[in-house]
């Protein structure tokens, strides 16, 4: 169905807020994040469009089946395993993310670790569930949390204290040629699309992707907004100097009316919701892609025991994450990503492609079939 | 004929055998005396036997209210059913003579709307199958007799639209109920625990007493099952969105009933959420709250000695046995325990400074809300679902809440009811392409 495809584009996309993405665009907003963001609006929709064309080639088939039926298992194993680390490392990035946030702002007497693995245990509960139980979650996670997201969004727009002048300094350096860095963290609003490695095996034979165009408009809003909102508030200059840019900003809007008075309580509870809901889909596809590394595994979409693989795999996953917390600290965890994001940039780019070309010719073989 | 019977019986005092005869022949006839009605045994047999206006074995063979019987393994199992055994020159038959005690044309009580039938299903099924008949009557209507229990052999009856049911559900349904082995089943509710996973947080079955319900799910392809000496019918597979529907969202105006429906998921977010949440911002993270509101609610606390989670047991286990007391009571006594316990003994624990007054707000607030949905044994299981959410706010505060209610989307994401999918939205629509929640699960 096409509303399952635009929730994975959309959580997304609005979770790049938690993945240092308006940080990194904001460190060279002087050097080359406008235009950055113009070529990765454009590259992002085209590696999108090609990925929906080659999931619509290949109806009902996950990103291990499209590979099983032109390679033998021991090409695509190794293969599929490295793609699983792609997509675990973004899942747990976030999740450690936010376990600081939590214990900066909600829990500052419990340490981050007990919260990680708190979240961590619901991620691996989460993630063992059968693939078509994961869509639903992420509806109803999208269902709940997106419309006050939005409301926040517009909340800030309308601020008095948001100074537009700050936003059209920074908008004039859009001559700067783009950066690597700035494009990686910029295109990454655009992958939504790449959970349908997974999810693509729910959909049936006569399914039809329509809407596509909704892929930039959404992606556009979403990364305009996250870089140049806390520009607004902060100043050209001071906004650089926060690290989780987007708490301080919602920090920096007041509600009137309601119990609540500042934003950043139910800005956070929100994202905390959005970033259980997307690790669990991302632990839940690479749980997936390790599993059909395995001999004789058969894709399941709703078994209706959860096989003990599951939480296995699930359950490495989040011990995995807790270690790296306990040895890792902040400045690594950026590093890690600033360089996961430029790494995930080649990867998509050779994997998207290397897939629209084998869907070409199963085209091809199609028709002369 | 009737040795045997004798001898399959035990000692019953009220199994009647009696041998009869007239001019032409001589028939055997056994029943069990209590369980059958005793015009019907004579207006059907000893009548005509009598009058000899027509042969007795030409009577027996016109007339389809005797059904031949050969098997005579099945004779108990018939009589027990309250048939009457019949043996004509070495022939049996049986004839149904069932005598059975029920409430005449109940209303409904425990499903109550305000516009709409006020007539519930009967705790005879054959009655009830009339009743859902002449609501529905198509021809498409199928029933399929099945019976329950290993003491009890309580006749269970599914009923379906053939047209518009789902295969998948109904072999399960069918798969499931040959699977029982429990002795006694008495009431529908015994058989849905003992159908579906009697571990599960929510009932993935309807248990309603209203015709009209029934006839819709039958209409939108789900199957019903009917119990004898039970007047509520099972409705499955279900989903969550059918359990906060009342059958009065069909008759009333469009807004307003969506108005109503946005109502019942606050309510049962609030009656979920609201004691967790009180422990967390009280205890954990009062900074969430605008300052003067913290004051209010830390000044209104000044008198209690202990800790929030302490105050908010005390006022649940309080409202709990109130609404337990209310239930189990008789019912002219009924209103005076609320009355009791709700004003008197709230206002009293508050003044006496055991519980803060903003907790009695929640509290009510709570108990109120839990009311709101509209069907008895979905608002069971939502009262249970706030305890677990208070361990996490007391070790968590609202973050522990917000992981909690995390855990139950999973979990309720989860749930399949008979392998359909239990937590969607557009829960309504019936099966189409396109739909991922459609997909073959072959």
């Amino acid at each position: 169905m096409n509303r399952y495809f635009y929730y994975c584009v959309t959580i997304v996309s609005m979770l790049n807020l938690m993945l240092f993405v308006p940080y990194l665009l904001i460190q060279e907003r002087y050097t080359g994040a406008v235009s950055s963001m113009i070529a990765a609006a454009v590259g992002g929709s085209l590696i999108a469009f090609l990925f929906t064309h080659v999931m619509k080639v290949f109806p009902g088939k996950g990103l291990p089946e499209i590979f099983g039926v032109f390679f033998p298992k021991w090409v695509t194993a190794p293969f599929m395993f490295f793609m699983g680390c792609m997509y675990f490392t973004s899942g747990s990035m976030v999740l450690v993310g936010f376990s600081v946030l939590i214990n900066r702002f909600l829990n500052p007497d419990t340490s981050s670790i007990v919260v990680l693995s708190l979240l961590s245990i619901a991620c691996i509960y989460g993630a063992t569930r059968s693939t078509l139980s994961n869509i639903f979650i992420i509806e109803m996670g999208l269902i709940i949390c997106a419309p006050l997201i939005i409301m926040i969004l517009f909340k800030s727009y309308r601020s008095p204290s948001l100074d537009w002048d700050a936003m059209r300094t920074v908008a004039q350096y859009w001559h700067h040629p783009p950066k690597l860095t700035s494009y990686a963290a910029a295109v990454y609003i655009f992958t939504g699309y790449s959970g349908y490695a997974i999810f693509n095996r729910l959909n049936p034979p006569n399914f039809r992707l329509r809407y596509r165009w909704l892929i930039p408009l959404i992606g556009c809003f979403i990364m305009v907004s996250s870089f140049f909102v806390p520009i607004g508030f902060h100043g050209t200059e001071t906004a650089a100097n926060y690290l989780y840019v987007w708490s301080v900003t919602a920090d920096s809007m007041t509600m009137e009316y309601g119990f609540l008075e500042r934003v950043v309580f139910i800005f956070l509870l929100l994202y905390l919701n959005l970033t259980l809901v997307y690790t669990t889909n991302v632990w839940h596809i690479t749980m997936e892609l390790f599993k059909s590394c395995l001999p004789g595994a058969k894709p399941e979409i709703d078994p209706e025991r959860t096989p003990l693989s599951n939480w296995i795999i699930a359950g490495v996953l989040g011990l995995i994450t807790v270690m790296t917390t306990y040895f890792l600290d902040e400045k690594q965890n950026l590093a890690i990503a600033k360089n996961w994001l430029i790494l995930r940039v080649f990867v998509e780019v050779v994997m998207v492609l290397f897939l629209f070309v084998l869907s070409i010719g199963a085209g091809g073989k199609k028709r002369s079939a | 004929m009737l040795k045997r019977i004798e001898s399959l019986f035990a000692e019953s005092r009220d199994l009647t055998m009696h041998q009869l005869k007239n001019d032409e022949m001589t028939i055997e006839i056994a029943y069990i005396e209590t369980l059958c009605d005793g015009s019907k045994v004579s207006d059907f047999i000893l009548v005509p036997f009598t009058k000899q206006q027509q042969p007795f074995d030409e009577i027996i063979k016109i007339n389809p209210v005797y059904e031949p019987l050969d098997d005579p393994a099945k004779w108990t199992d018939t009589l027990l059913l309250g048939f009457v055994l019949i043996q004509v020159k070495d022939k049996i038959y049986k004839l149904d003579a069932a005598r059975i005690i029920r409430n005449e044309n109940p209303q409904t009580m425990v499903e109550t709307v305000i516009t709409g039938p006020q007539i519930a299903l009967s705790e005879d099924v054959i009655d009830s199958i009339n009743i859902i008949r002449s609501r529905y009557p198509s021809p498409e209507l199928a029933t399929e007799e099945r019976t329950v229990g290993t003491t009890s052999r309580t006749r269970v009856l599914l009923l379906y639209d053939k047209r518009s049911v789902d295969s998948n559900v109904l072999n399960m349904v069918r798969k499931r109920l040959d699977r029982i082995v429990v002795p006694m089943v008495t009431a529908s509710g015994q058989l849905s625990r003992a159908l579906g996973d009697r571990y599960k947080l929510f009932p993935t079955m309807i248990i309603t007493e209203r015709p009209d319900r029934v006839c819709n799910a039958i209409q939108d392809g789900k199957v019903v099952l009917l119990l004898q000496g039970s007047m509520f019918a099972i409705v499955l597979p279900v989903t969550f969105y059918d359990f906060l529907s009342a059958v009065d969202d069909q008759y009333d105006s469009f807004w307003m009933t969506r108005t109503l429906l946005v109502l019942r998921y606050i309510a049962v977010l609030l009656t979920i959420s609201l004691p967790a949440l009180y422990v967390a911002i009280v205890s954990y993270n009062p900074e969430l709250f605008r300052v003067q509101l913290t004051f209010s609610i830390a000044g209104s606390r000044s008198a209690v000695p202990y800790p929030s989670f302490i105050e908010v047991f005390i006022m649940l286990l309080m409202i709990e046995s109130l609404v337990e007391a209310s239930v189990r009571l008789p019912k002219y006594i009924g209103s005076t325990a609320t009355t009791v316990g709700g004003l008197i003994l709230g206002q009293a624990a508050q003044q006496a400074g055991l519980v803060s007054s903003i907790m009695i707000i929640v509290t009510s607030v709570v108990a109120i809300s839990n009311f709101v949905i509209p069907i008895n044994n979905m608002s069971t299981a939502i009262r249970f679902m706030k305890y677990p959410l208070i361990f996490m706010a007391i070790f968590f505060g609202i973050s522990g809440v917000t992981i909690g209610l995390f855990i139950y989307f999973v979990y309720l994401a989860d749930m399949r009811s008979f392998g359909k999918p239990y937590f969607r939205i557009f829960s309504k629509t019936p099966s189409q392409s396109g739909d991922i929640g459609q997909v073959d699960q072959g």
